[in-house]
C-alpha cells in the first residue's frame, strides 16, 4: 500500500498526462489535492467557519426556541419546541403550537422597555463622554510632544489593569452619600439610583481603552493634514473634529461599539448603584432577571426579553459593522 | 496693507537650528523668493510666518500686527505645502472650498470664487474627483486653488510647482505671475528650480544653515553675491573657484595670477582670498575681443566637453596631467568654462583663455565675504611700481 502511493507520486510528477491507474476514491482524491491544494484550502476554511458559526450561533437558536416554548414544557424542548408541529397551520393556527406571545408578554409583566431605554440611555451618554474626551486625549498623547508623555499614558493603562470591583466600595459610599452641591439638581442629594451613579463609574473605567484605541489613530494622520486645516481657518480643536476625527473613523467607531457594548451589557456596577425597579435607572439585565419570581422562574420569557435586548446592538454592529473591520484590522491611514 | 517683517527670528529644536537669528523685511506685494540647499531651513521660515511652528526668539510682523502669539488662521495667509496634504475625505469642490466654508460664506459666493479658482489652476470638470483620483500634478494644482480662492493678504508657498510637468510648469509660473500682478499680495514662495527664482522673484532670499546669506533683486544676487556661498550657490552650473594670496602685484595661486592694486580694495599683502569667475566669464584668448577688459592670458589644457547645444562645457585643468575627475563638480586646479558652441576645441588640446575682469570677483577667504565683483587693470602709469604683465600663466 504504502509503496504503491509512493509510485504514484512519481508518476504524478514526472509524466505529464497521468496514467490510468487503479486507485481507491481516497488515494484519488489525495492525488487531487496535492495537485490542487487551493480545494484543500477552501475546504478547511468552510469547515472551521461552519463550526464556528454552530457553536456561536447555536446558543441563539436555542435561546429563541426556549422563547417560543410556552412555559410549562420547557423540558421537552428537542431542537423544537415539543408543542412544535406544524400540522397545526392547517387548522389555521399561524404559531404552530409554538408561543410567541412570550415577546409581548415579557412588556405585559415588567416594564421591560423601560429597563432597555435605561441601558441604551447610559450606554449612549457613556458613548458619547468617553469619545470627546477620548478624543482630546487622544490628540494630546497621539499628536504633541512633552516631557513625561509615556509614564503619563502608563498612568491612564494602569486604570484599566484594575479589576472594576475595587473601586465599587468607595463609589458606592460616595453615591450613597447626600453632596450638597447636588441638591438643587437631584432631589436628595445623592447619586444613588441615578444613571449619574453608572455613567461617571463606566466613563472612567472604559475611557482608557478608547484613548489607547484612538491615540494610536490619531497619531498616523499626516502632520501636514492638521497644519492645512489650521491655516484654512480651523483652530486645532477645529482640525481636530473636521480633519483628524473624520479620516481616524475606523478608530472612533471601534471605541464607540465596543464602549457601547461594555455599557449596554453593564450588570455588576448597575445592580449596586440602583434599585430593581425600572424607574430607578436600572439596566437591561436586572429586567432579564426579574422575571425570575420567588417561586416560578419564567424562563421563555428571559429568553425572549434577551433576544429582544440584544437586537439594538446587532443592528448597532452590522451598521457599523465595516468600520469596525477595518478599524480591528488596519489602524493605519492610507495616503 | 501686508508687509512681513521677522525681527530675529530663531527656531531651534533639540539639537539643531533650524533657522538662526532671521531679519527679514519683506514689503507688501513684492514677490520673495527663498532658496537654499535642502535642509538649510526655508520650510521652517515659511511655518514660522504661517504660525505652524512658534519661534524659540524673535518675532513676526504681518501688516504691522505683531502676529508672533497668533494662531494661523488670524494672520490673513494661505500656504501651499511643500507636500501637497489635501484632505483625503473631501472632494475637489470641498478642499476648494473648506476656508470659505469656515468662514461661513454664502452658497453663490463660494461657487463663484472656486470655479474662478479653478479656471486658473486649469481644473475645470474635475469637482467631484477625490484626492486619490487625482495625479500629483493635478493634486498640486487643487493645493493652489485651494491657497488662492480665500484671497489671502500673504500667499506662502513652499515648491508649489515641484510635481509639474515641464510645460504645465511654464504656464503655471505665468499663471503665478499674473495673479500676483492681478491681486496684489505678498508672496513668499520657495523653490528648487534656479529659472523659477531668476525669472519670478523680485528678490532672492539665498538661505544657508538657516542663515540669510543675502536678500536682493535676481540679478544683484548672480553678478553680486555677496560672499562664497552665494557665488556658488546662484547660477548653473557654478562659479569657478581659484583660492590663492594677495601679492604686491595683485592675485597669486598656483595656477592663475592677475595683476592688479592691492591697495585699490584695502587689500594687505599675504592675505588669504579666493577668486571666482562664473563659466561664461571666461573666454579663449583667441576671442579674447569678447571680454570686455580681459586679464593676461593663462595657459590650460581642455578636458572634458560636455556640448549642450547652445553652449558648450569646457572642464579645463591647469596641470596637463592632472586625472580627470568630474565626480564632484568643478575641482581645485580645474576650471569650467562655457563658449560658443562653433568654437573649434577639442578634448585634451593646449588653450589659452582669459578672465573678463569685470566680471571676476574676490572673496574673503577666511570669511567668505566678497571683497570685490570686479578687478581693475594696473592703471600703467601707477604708483607703487607693480610690473603690469606680471605673472601670466606658468
Ligand atoms: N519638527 C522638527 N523636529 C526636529 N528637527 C526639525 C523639525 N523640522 C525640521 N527640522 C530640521 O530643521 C532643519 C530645516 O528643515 P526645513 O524643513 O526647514 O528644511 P528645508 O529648507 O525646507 O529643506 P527642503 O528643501 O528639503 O524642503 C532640518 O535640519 C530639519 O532636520
Ligand atoms: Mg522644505
Amino acid at each position: 500500500m504504502a509503496a504503491e502511493s509512493h509510485s504514484d507520486t512519481e508518476y504524478g510528477r514526472t509524466g505529464e498526462e497521468e496514467p490510468e491507474l487503479d486507485r481507491g476514491p481516497i488515494e484519488a482524491w489525495a492525488a487531487r489535492s496535492i495537485k490542487n491544494p487551493g480545494r484543500v484550502y477552501k475546504g478547511l476554511f468552510y469547515t472551521a467557519m461552519i463550526a464556528f458559526l454552530l457553536t456561536t450561533l447555536f446558543p441563539f437558536y436555542w435561546l429563541f426556541m426556549v422563547a417560543l416554548t410556552p412555559s410549562g414544557s420547557l423540558q421537552n424542548i428537542i431542537l423544537a419546541p415539543s408543542t412544535f408541529d406544524p400540522t397545526l397551520l392547517a387548522q389555521g393556527d399561524l404559531t404552530m403550537g409554538t408561543n410567541p406571545g412570550a415577546f409581548v408578554e415579557i412588556f405585559e409583566r415588567l416594564p421591560f422597555h423601560r429597563y432597555m431605554f435605561n441601558s441604551f440611555v447610559i450606554a449612549t451618554i457613556t458613548t458619547v463622554i468617553v469619545l470627546i474626551i477620548s478624543s482630546l486625549a487622544g490628540y494630546i498623547f497621539g499628536r504633541l510632544r512633552f516631557r513625561g508623555k509615556s509614564p503619563l499614558m502608563l498612568l491612564v493603562l494602569l486604570v484599566s489593569f484594575f479589576p472594576p470591583a475595587a473601586f465599587f466600595l468607595p463609589l458606592n459610599r460616595l453615591f450613597n452619600r447626600n453632596i450638597g452641591v447636588l441638591e438643587p439638581i437631584l432631589s436628595d442629594g445623592s447619586l444613588y439610583n441615578t444613571p449619574y451613579a453608572m455613567i461617571i463609574p463606566f466613563s472612567a473605567l472604559f475611557m482608557p481603552l478608547s484613548i489607547f484605541i484612538l491615540t494610536t489613530f490619531y497619531s498616523q494622520i499626516p502632520d501636514g493634514l492638521e497644519d492645512a486645516a489650521r491655516i484654512e481657518g480651523t483652530t486645532r480643536l477645529g482640525a481636530l473634529f473636521r480633519v483628524i476625527v473624520p479620516l481616524s473613523a475606523p478608530g472612533v467607531a471601534t471605541a464607540g461599539v465596543l464602549t457601547f457594548i461594555a455599557v449596554y451589557n453593564e450588570y455588576f456596577f448597575s445592580r449596586l448603584m440602583t434599585d430593581p425597579g425600572a424607574d430607578n435607572w436600572a439596566p437591561i439585565v436586572r429586567g432579564i432577571l426579574g422575571y425570575q419570581g420567588q417561586y416560578e422562574t419564567l424562563f421563555n420569557l428571559m429568553a425572549a426579553a434577551s433576544i429582544v435586548g440584544v437586537l439594538p446592538v446587532a443592528i448597532l454592529v452590522v451598521v457599523a459593522q465595516e468600520k469596525i473591520v477595518s478599524g480591528l484590522t488596519a489602524g493605519a491611514l492610507k495616503e | 496693507m501686508a508687509d512681513v517683517t521677522l525681527e530675529n527670528i530663531t527656531k531651534r529644536y533639540e539639537d539643531v537650528t533650524a533657522v538662526d537669528d532671521m531679519n527679514l523685511d519683506i514689503k507688501h506685494g513684492e514677490f520673495v523668493t527663498f532658496v537654499g540647499p535642502s535642509g538649510c531651513g526655508k520650510s521652517t521660515t515659511m511655518e514660522t510666518i504661517a504660525g505652524l511652528t512658534t519661534p524659540t526668539e524673535g518675532k513676526v510682523i504681518i501688516g504691522g500686527r505683531d502676529v508672533t502669539n497668533l494662531p494661523p488662521k488670524d494672520r490673513g495667509i494661505s500656504m501651499v505645502f511643500q507636500n501637497i496634504a489635501l484632505f483625503p475625505h473631501m472632494d475637489v469642490y470641498e478642499n476648494i472650498s473648506f476656508g470659505l466654508r469656515l468662514r461661513k460664506y454664502d452658497k453663490d459666493e463660494i461657487d463663484r470664487r472656486v470655479e474662478k479658482a479653478a479656471e486658473v489652476v486649469q481644473l475645470g470638470g474635475m469637482m467631484d474627483r477625490m484626492p486619490d483620483e487625482m495625479s500629483g500634478g493635478q493634486r498640486q494644482r487643487v493645493a493652489i486653488a485651494r491657497a488662492i480662492v480665500r484671497n489671502p493678504d500673504v500667499f506662502l508657498m513652499d515648491e508649489p510647482l515641484a510635481n509639474l510637468d515641464a510645460k504645465l510648469r511654464v504656464h503655471m509660473r505665468t499663471e503665478l505671475q499674473r495673479l500676483h500682478k492681478e491681486l496684489d499680495t505678498t508672496i513668499i514662495y520657495v523653490t528648487h528650480d534656479q529659472a523659477e527664482a531668476m525669472t519670478m522673484s523680485d528678490r532672492i532670499a539665498v538661505i544657508n544653515a538657516g542663515e540669510l546669506q543675502q536678500i536682493d533683486p535676481p540679478l544683484t544676487c548672480y553678478n553680486e553675491p555677496k560672499n562664497l556661498f552665494v557665488a556658488g550657490f546662484i547660477g548653473s552650473p557654478s562659479m569657478n573657484f581659484v583660492e590663492g594670496r594677495i601679492t604686491d602685484n595683485g592675485f597669486e595661486s598656483d595656477d592663475v595670477n592677475i595683476p592688479f592694486e592691492p591697495a585699490a580694495y584695502n587689500l594687505s599683502t599675504g592675505a588669504d582670498v579666493t577668486l571666482g569667475v562664473r563659466p561664461e566669464d571666461v573666454y579663449l584668448s583667441r576671442n579674447s575681443r569678447e571680454a570686455a577688459d580681459p586679464t593676461p592670458p593663462l595657459t590650460a589644457y581642455s578636458d572634458v566637453l560636455e556640448p549642450m547645444g547652445n553652449e558648450i562645457f569646457a572642464y579645463l585643468k591647469f596641470d596637463e596631467e592632472a586625472e580627470s575627475d568630474m565626480e564632484e563638480g568643478v575641482m581645485p586646479g580645474q576650471l569650467l568654462i562655457s563658449v560658443d558652441p562653433d568654437t573649434d576645441i577639442a578634448e585634451d588640446q593646449e588653450v589659452e583663455v582669459v578672465l573678463d575682469r569685470a566680471k571676476t570677483h574676490l572673496f574673503d577667504t577666511t570669511t567668505g565675504n566678497a571683497i570685490t565683483h570686479q578687478i581693475a587693470p594696473v592703471d600703467t602709469a601707477g604708483a607703487s611700481g607693480a610690473d603690469a604683465e606680471v605673472g601670466s600663466g606658468d
